[in-house]
């Protein structure tokens, strides 16, 4: 047995020993505060058996392996459905930026140790009202105020953050050069003077995400990460910080083996609808897309395993899993006909048609819109040209609103 | 298997690359088009002088005892630039059921020869818009053969024929010599794949397999041939997408390259998508070569890489705008091969079926 696949071995002894409590079957009906709670728990659990900070270093308190046992980790640990979603985000950007740029590395392992925990959690603020893919067009802004600065401004769709101890934060520092020249990043603590957070109610019912509300919030100079004015080059840092991590080639919604279940348990013109054409070829085609990126995470894995940088093609995932899921969401509903209406809240996105259908506009816009995402793949990977950009070599305060 | 190309095989890729770029010409292909009945002769030349005919056929038979992983990086080639004589696929799918059918002897024969490209091989199990009748019309008895296969790659010039065929009720797959039998050419939009409806009239066979092992015979050796014709179809689908994504950073329009528009560039960014999902499943095909898995990573080869080559000759044409039609600038040459290899060895439709059974454990 390889090394990875005793580690995979020992993660799934440790994962079946949580299920009990922690598994989403365990936790059917739960409230988001009682996953919450469980979820710290969970986390601390999984600190103690050594499966927190996989591949961080030692020294900070990881556990010093590769990034292929971290992604072997989650991948196992995703099938148990463990309440980790709030966790994900504090432990795969914020804090990781913050062990790089930080330079009190005593502050930095206690929060780091605190983190892995559970116990505190992080959440990044990049997105605003003014701009989301385009985050250069940020206007949160920053002044000097004596020895520290003073922020104000308002960030949006920021996730978890009515839960969170710290965030991370690119702030407007000097609007009178070029967008992306004039952005500051820094560390805050969400619980100071002039900070407040407002949960959006989404679509789908549920209130992950909030706006968060800066008023004259005191930020002290040692909270920066990074140079004055050197923010656009940490956000972009943070963006790449997690490009290989763990995927679903079934979009983050049903497996395709769920759908094949509804087809043969559903007639369609008193024929069982698995023998519809229409349906096989759903099938067919989602199959042979899916395992197309699966053999693509393969070889990702593959080439990490022999020390080589994985090709670009691994930025396709979101893109085409979420959005054949949209579909395949829809057309699974039709199948059943007037019995897809019936909605429940509660019902789990990876085994529920509508509430996969529902939820999957958000999945296709977080992390990179479709068009984003394509712009991406269309100027760094075929080098076609970029958009037309009239607010390129303008100051920021110049540029026509 | 390794799904990561090892040396010997990326040397393979690259050299395949390097010979057919230097030897291919498109006037010679253009030219091919409105001629019935011949083939890309200095192609099949260069074939068998790279060995290419003799790569997947064992050693002990002359041959160079690789897999399918090093055929599909050759037909990869080969699809990027619209080359092939149909041989290439079809002698493969004749060998791959030599050495895996009943008769030995047979197999010492003809291997040999097709490894050297002293014989050449098409496959005839298609009828009508059925890549594998249930009950074939072309009937074998007494070591003879009668009935038609219509539109048979490769038939016309084809030495030797693997034949799909119904013996007493049972399906069998039964082997021909092709200068008994009668061929009659297709004119196709496609005609350098050497299209001919085969006509046997007590034709002598040897029979290689017969009742449910010439079904599980028939199925591998379709299945094989479509992981070839895959590669050869990403191989064609990856140079649409270089060939549209040169043009719409060099062509301008309303003071810009066209590139600059997304309704291009997503397009080409699209383009991209398909061919890197196709390319995946390929390489993941050819590596379950001989396993149990090997049938359904065949099927998601085929569709993806059909769906990858037609939709890409669709759209490079497109982006292409009044030039992308012309005779000369060539596209047409893909756009032809993307539907004949669609066509070839299993139709999406076929493969959709067959994908489908397999997922839900239906008799195919």
């Amino acid at each position: 047995m390889s090394d990875l696949e005793a580690y995979r071995a020992k993660a799934r002894t440790f994962l079946e020993s949580m299920a009990p409590k922690y598994a989403r079957e365990a936790r059917s009906g739960n409230t988001v505060e009682q996953d919450l709670a469980l979820g710290r728990e969970y986390m601390a659990a999984k600190h103690d058996a050594g499966f927190a900070g996989i591949n961080w270093p030692v020294a900070i308190g990881g556990q010093g392996l590769t990034h292929l046992h971290k992604i072997t980790f989650d991948g196992e640990e995703m099938q148990f459905g463990m309440p980790v979603q709030f966790f994900g985000i504090s432990l795969g950007m914020p804090v990781p930026i913050l062990i790089h740029y930080c330079e009190d590395k005593e502050f930095v392992k206690e929060r780091v140790r605190k983190a892995l925990r559970g116990e505190e959690i992080w959440c990044q603020m990049f997105s605003e009202p003014s701009g989301g893919s385009d985050l250069a067009a940020l206007r949160t802004k920053v002044e000097p105020d004596g020895n520290g600065w003073k922020m104000n401004g308002q960030k949006i769709w920021t996730s978890w953050a009515q839960y969170c101890d710290y965030g991370v934060i690119v702030t407007r520092s000097d609007p009178t050069v070029e967008k992306h020249k004039g952005l500051t990043y820094f560390w805050i603590d969400m619980r100071s003077k002039g900070v407040e957070v407002r949960p959006i109610k989404l679509a789908g019912g549920d209130s992950h995400v909030n706006e968060v509300f800066f008023d004259d919030v005191r930020v002290e100079d040692s909270q920066r990460l990074g140079a004055v004015g050197g923010g656009f080059g940490v956000s972009l840092h943070t963006l790449m910080i997690e490009r290989y991590i763990a995927t679903d080639s079934g979009g983050f919604g049903p497996h395709l083996d769920e759908f094949i279940k509804t087809a043969r348990a559903t007639n369609l013109n008193g024929r069982p609808a698995i023998e519809d054409g229409r349906i096989r070829s759903a099938i067919a085609r989602n199959h042979a897309m899916r395992a197309g990126l699966d053999s693509i995470t393969r070889r990702a894995f593959a080439m990490m395993m022999a020390g080589m940088q994985p090709g670009p093609e691994g930025s396709l995932q979101k893109l085409v899993a979420v959005r054949s899921r949209q579909k395949l969401s829809e057309l699974a509903m039709d199948m059943r006909g007037a019995e897809s209406l019936a909605f429940d809240e509660h019902a789990y996105v990876k085994t529920d048609w509508g509430t996969s259908w529902l939820n999957a506009p958000t999945g296709r816009i977080a992390g990179g819109s479709d068009e984003v995402l394509l712009n991406t793949i269309a100027e760094k990977i075929l080098g076609l040209p970029q958009d037309y950009r009239p607010d390129k070599g303008v100051p920021f305060n110049a540029i026509p609103a | 298997m390794s799904i990561l190309y090892d040396e010997g095989q990326q040397a393979i890729a690259t050299e395949s690359r390097r010979v057919l770029d230097a030897r291919m010409d498109k006037s010679r292909l253009l030219q091919l088009l409105e001629q019935v009945g011949a083939h890309d002769q200095p192609f099949w030349d260069t074939a068998v002088e790279q060995g290419w005919t003799a790569l997947a056929i064992p050693e002990e038979h002359g041959g160079l005892g690789l897999g399918l992983v090093e055929l599909g990086l050759v037909a990869q080639a080969c699809g990027a630039a619209t080359a092939g004589a149909p041989f290439l696929t079809g002698g493969y799918g004749l060998s791959q059921a030599l050495i895996q059918g009943s008769d030995a002897a047979l197999a010492a024969e003809w291997l040999p020869k097709l490894a050297s490209g002293e014989a050449t091989g098409c496959v005839a199990l298609a009828e009508g818009n059925a890549a594998l009748p249930r009950v074939p019309s072309v009937r074998f008895a007494d070591g003879k053969l009668s009935g038609t296969k219509p539109a048979v790659a490769g038939g016309l010039a084809a030495g030797l024929a693997l034949v799909w065929a119904d013996c007493a009720g049972e399906p069998a797959l039964v082997v021909a010599e092709l200068a008994a039998a009668g061929r009659s050419a297709v004119n196709s939009y496609d005609n350098s794949r050497l299209y001919a409806d085969l006509s046997f009239d007590n034709t002598p066979a040897m029979v290689i397999a017969l009742g449910s092992a010439a079904r599980t015979l028939a199925l591998d050796v379709l299945a094989r041939m479509a992981v070839v014709t895959a590669h050869e179809q990403v191989g064609g689908a990856e140079a649409l997408l270089h060939i549209a994504r040169d043009y719409a950073v060099t062509r301008k329009a309303f003071g810009q390259p066209i590139g600059a528009f997304q309704s291009i560039k997503h397009r080409i960014a699209e383009m991209y998508g398909l061919v890197e999902i196709a390319r995946a499943n390929c390489i993941h095909a050819a590596s379950l070569e001989g396993s149990s898995a090997f049938l359904i990573a065949a099927a998601d080869a085929r569709i993806s890489a059909t769906e990858a080559y037609d939709t890409n000759s669709r759209d490079c044409v497109q982006i292409h705008g009044g030039i992308g039609v012309t005779w000369e600038l060539g596209l047409h040459l893909h756009m032809r091969r993307a539907r004949s290899l669609a066509v070839e060895c299993g139709n999406l439709l076929f493969w959709e079926d067959l994908l489908v059974d397999e997922l839900t454990g239906e008799a195919a």
